[in-house]
């Protein structure tokens, strides 16, 4: 019963983020109007029909630049995340795997990475590589992968000394086969999750670089760079700032909570108590 | 019993203590003030004003003043001299005002303004050229000034901050945005630094009661955060509220605003050592391309005047006197097809032999409007197929000076003295020509305007420079700007100049 209501969250959440990433995707068809056009006799109209979310500074439609925004927002968070959990993944089994000076050497990389706030970090990267969008993706990969590696070194180990490793070593397989091919399907949940959970923590961290100028360079629509152009203007037309702060919100939202329910789901103690549920019925 | 009268005798003295230390902080007056205008990367930091623009800070903050100054006019008064006279055309006699001390306790007489001058012309980079002091005689209270050649606006140029007189006895404390002096004005600094000036009222000041015991200058470099600090009472009077949130004050009885037309102009020069800049037909379409009306009136909010030259409508050699191209998408295009730049691929950008036509545009964030006008550039210059990069750093100054950029805007008040002479030396043929603009006739008529003392022929020669370096396609003008401070409703005593200085002085009074 429980297990049903959690797919079912599955499901509602997947068709959620599934939909935003349809309409990062196409979101250029989507945009009422052309989201760099600048108009000045229409600027900082509130919302209303004609402009839906209202418009900017310089009379840009806002529903449109935040469509737009959606797909440098969310596929750059995507990529990001995508990239900081093979590297870290890869690293995390390497070590766990192998041992010896190459785990002591990247745990040690890995710690000191761990030891920074990752964001002032990410300042401090984007500040000497500079800004835009590129950098600010550089800069959170390099304090994005640690949290991975160190996941999937200890699952690594965990798994390491397993019967199944054993009866894999035993038939003839080599370290590498033994890890693509057996190792990381078992430890893949964890991370999977983590990783679903990690899309919302970059989104928020890109975001704060674009707002503080280290992201995206203007006039590039990206949610974090328009919260900033709309900053000064909080207390005049809040609408400049709201709009793609909303879309912020619900975009992470529904990560971290598709995160959440997926944990849910593929936690091995829930499913092995389902699973003897079921058994004590059939008895 | 002799324990308890000990205790209760502590206790009184310990209370009235207390209370006469309430008492006092009740009594003293203190002003908080937020600047834009205040930062190592304006060059203003520190209040020596023999470095780069930190006169300024010297003079607006209360702690230097010159021999004469500007009128709301920007007429020439009297400040720390009385009178001048000059005696020929390389000789000029100064009485000064008597009764005058430093800060540090020196009377300031001619032995100390000539010591002073003379440092000035020993380290600062603009006044050497701008005074031509050849040499400089002391008597008492009497001042004789000896130019090189004649030097028709040398009363002018002593009005300028970097002519703030200081006591160079007591010396230059510190450096940079560290750098402390002992000035005559009605406030003394206790501590300086390149984000915070804290003063304490001068209480031998010359120019009679000194109405505010405190004034703290902070700097900000970010406009939200001043009108905010502004709203929440951090501080009590502003300088460099963003135009679009005027709004916010704008007949609130709470506030008070202060504000006046200035000679101060967001203007772009181009990079001459740049190969796309060469082509004086690109430069002129960027010009075409900028919609300065538009700038003005809506993300200005009308608190900008368009321009046509360096100089507003006020001055006679001004905006009125001059041509300028004006916004003319369609012209803008086909100069850039006569120079073969035209959109081969479709992608809304004129480019060349594959090459997208891109500009590099330099900007910085502290004149917070630049950066909209980047912005706003972008667009409308797309239109006409120029794509534009921008680079809104801080760092701006080390960008300028290596060359690396198409573009440079920034904001400089053109007229700071009154005279126009200040623009051409300082950014046409001086220092901050970054651009390398060369114009052998630019920089003679320049030397022309230097040395002519007649005003009407100086008014002339200011219309000529305009024209030719607009002719030249080197420079481009965007807006004259007005300049203002917002307090507190119960601050009092304190004004915008059109010379954009003297904004913390003794009639400075909160209620």
């Amino acid at each position: 019963m429980r297990q049903n209501r959690r797919k079912k969250k599955l499901i509602f959440f997947s068709v959620l983020a599934g939909l935003l990433l349809a309409t990062a995707l196409f979101a250029g068809y989507l945009c009422p109007y052309d989201p760099y056009a600048q108009d000045l006799s229409l600027a900082q109209q509130p919302p209303g029909p004609e402009h839906l979310l209202g418009t900017d500074r310089y009379g840009r439609d806002l529903l449109s630049r935040v469509l737009a925004g959606s797909t440098v927002s969310i596929y750059a968070s995507l990529g990001l995340v995508a990239a900081v959990t093979a590297a870290g993944t890869a690293a995390g089994m390497a070590c766990g795997w192998r041992g010896g000076w190459l785990d002591a050497v990247v745990m040690r990389a890995a710690d000191l990475f761990l030891a920074f706030p990752s964001l002032v970090f990410a300042l401090a990267v984007a500040g000497v590589l500079g800004g835009g969008l590129p950098n600010a993706v550089l800069a959170l990969g390099a304090v994005g992968w640690p949290k991975f590696a160190r996941l999937a070194r200890g699952l690594t180990l965990a798994q390491k000394n397993s019967a199944y490793v054993m009866a894999s070593r035993m038939s003839g397989s080599g370290g590498w086969k033994i890890l693509i091919r057996h190792v990381l399907p078992n430890i893949a949940g964890p991370i999977l999750v983590t990783s679903v959970l990690e899309i919302g923590t970059m989104m928020m961290e890109l975001a704060g670089l674009s707002f503080l100028g280290l992201g995206v360079k203007p006039p590039a629509a990206e949610w974090g760079s328009m919260i900033s152009d709309g900053r000064s203007l909080l207390q005049i037309s809040p609408w400049m700032s709201l709009a793609p702060g909303a879309a912020i919100f619900l975009t992470v939202m529904i990560f971290n909570l598709l995160g959440d329910t997926l944990r849910d789901y593929l936690d091995p103690k829930e499913r092995e108590r389902n699973r003897q549920k079921k058994e004590e019925t059939k008895r | 019993m002799k324990k308890t009268w000990t205790g209760v005798l502590l206790a009184a003295a310990l209370a009235a203590a207390a209370s006469g230390g309430v008492i006092k902080a009740e009594e003293e007056t203190v002003f908080v003030y937020g600047t834009t205008g205040y930062s190592q990367e304006m060059g203003d930091a520190g209040l020596n004003p023999h470095e780069n623009y930190s006169g300024w800070s010297a003079v607006r903050y209360g702690v230097g003043e010159t021999l004469f100054r500007y009128s709301e006019s920007m007429e020439m008064e009297p400040w720390l001299a009385k009178s001048y006279e000059f005696l020929d055309e390389t000789t000029v006699e100064i009485t000064l005002r008597e009764g005058v001390t430093f800060s540090s306790g020196r009377a300031m007489d001619a032995q100390a303004v000539k010591e002073c001058l003379e440092h000035l012309v020993q380290t600062h980079d603009r006044a050497p050229y701008d005074l031509m002091i050849d040499s400089i005689e002391a008597q008492g209270l009497t001042l004789t000034i000896h130019t090189q050649e004649p030097c028709p606006a040398l009363i002018r140029y002593l009005g300028d901050p970097y002519g703030a007189i200081i006591d160079m006895e007591a010396g230059i404390q510190g450096e940079g945005g560290y750098a402390n002096v002992a000035g005559t004005g009605p406030f003394v600094a206790e501590s300086v630094t390149p984000t915070q000036i804290d003063l304490v009222k001068n209480e031998n000041y010359w120019g009679g009661e000194v109405k505010t015991d405190r004034v703290t200058v902070k700097s900000f470099a970010d406009g939200s955060a001043l009108t905010a600090a502004l709203q929440t009472g951090a501080i009590q009077g502003a300088y460099g509220v963003q135009y679009d949130n005027y709004a916010l004050f704008e007949g609130n009885p709470d506030y008070a605003i202060q504000s006046c037309a200035t000679s101060r102009c967001f203007f772009g020069q181009f990079n001459f050592d740049s190969p796309l800049m060469q082509d004086p037909n690109l430069r002129q379409a960027v010009e075409m391309g900028i919609d300065k009306e538009g700038f003005c009136a809506v993300i200005l909010e009308g608190r900008g005047v368009p321009a046509a030259g360096a100089f507003p409508d006020s001055f006679s050699y001004g905006n009125q006197a001059v041509t300028a191209a004006s916004y003319d998408p369609e012209g803008a295009k086909a100069l850039l097809e006569e120079s073969g730049w035209t959109d081969t691929d479709g992608d809304g950008y004129a480019d060349q032999d594959g090459e997208p036509l891109t500009i590099r545009w330099l900007t910085y964030p502290t004149r917070l409007e630049q950066p909209k006008l980047a912005e706003y550039a972008q667009s409308t210059l797309k239109d006409i197929g120029i794509k534009v990069e921008v680079n809104n750093t801080s760092d701006h100054m080390t960008y300028a000076q290596q060359g690396d950029f198409d573009v440079y805007v920034s904001s400089l008040t053109t007229a700071p003295t009154g005279d126009p002479e200040y623009f051409f030396t300082s950014t046409v043929t001086g220092p901050k020509n970054y651009g390398h603009h060369q114009n052998e006739e630019v920089t003679a008529l320049t030397e022309t305007l230097h040395q002519t003392f007649d005003d009407g022929k100086r008014e002339a020669l200011a219309v000529e420079l305009q024209q030719k370096l607009l002719d030249d396609h080197a420079y481009f003008f965007i807006s004259h700007l007005n300049m203002g401070i917002v307090t507190k409703a119960n601050v009092t005593g304190i004004r915008a100049y059109p010379c954009d200085y003297y904004e913390i002085t003794a009639d400075l009074a909160v209620e």
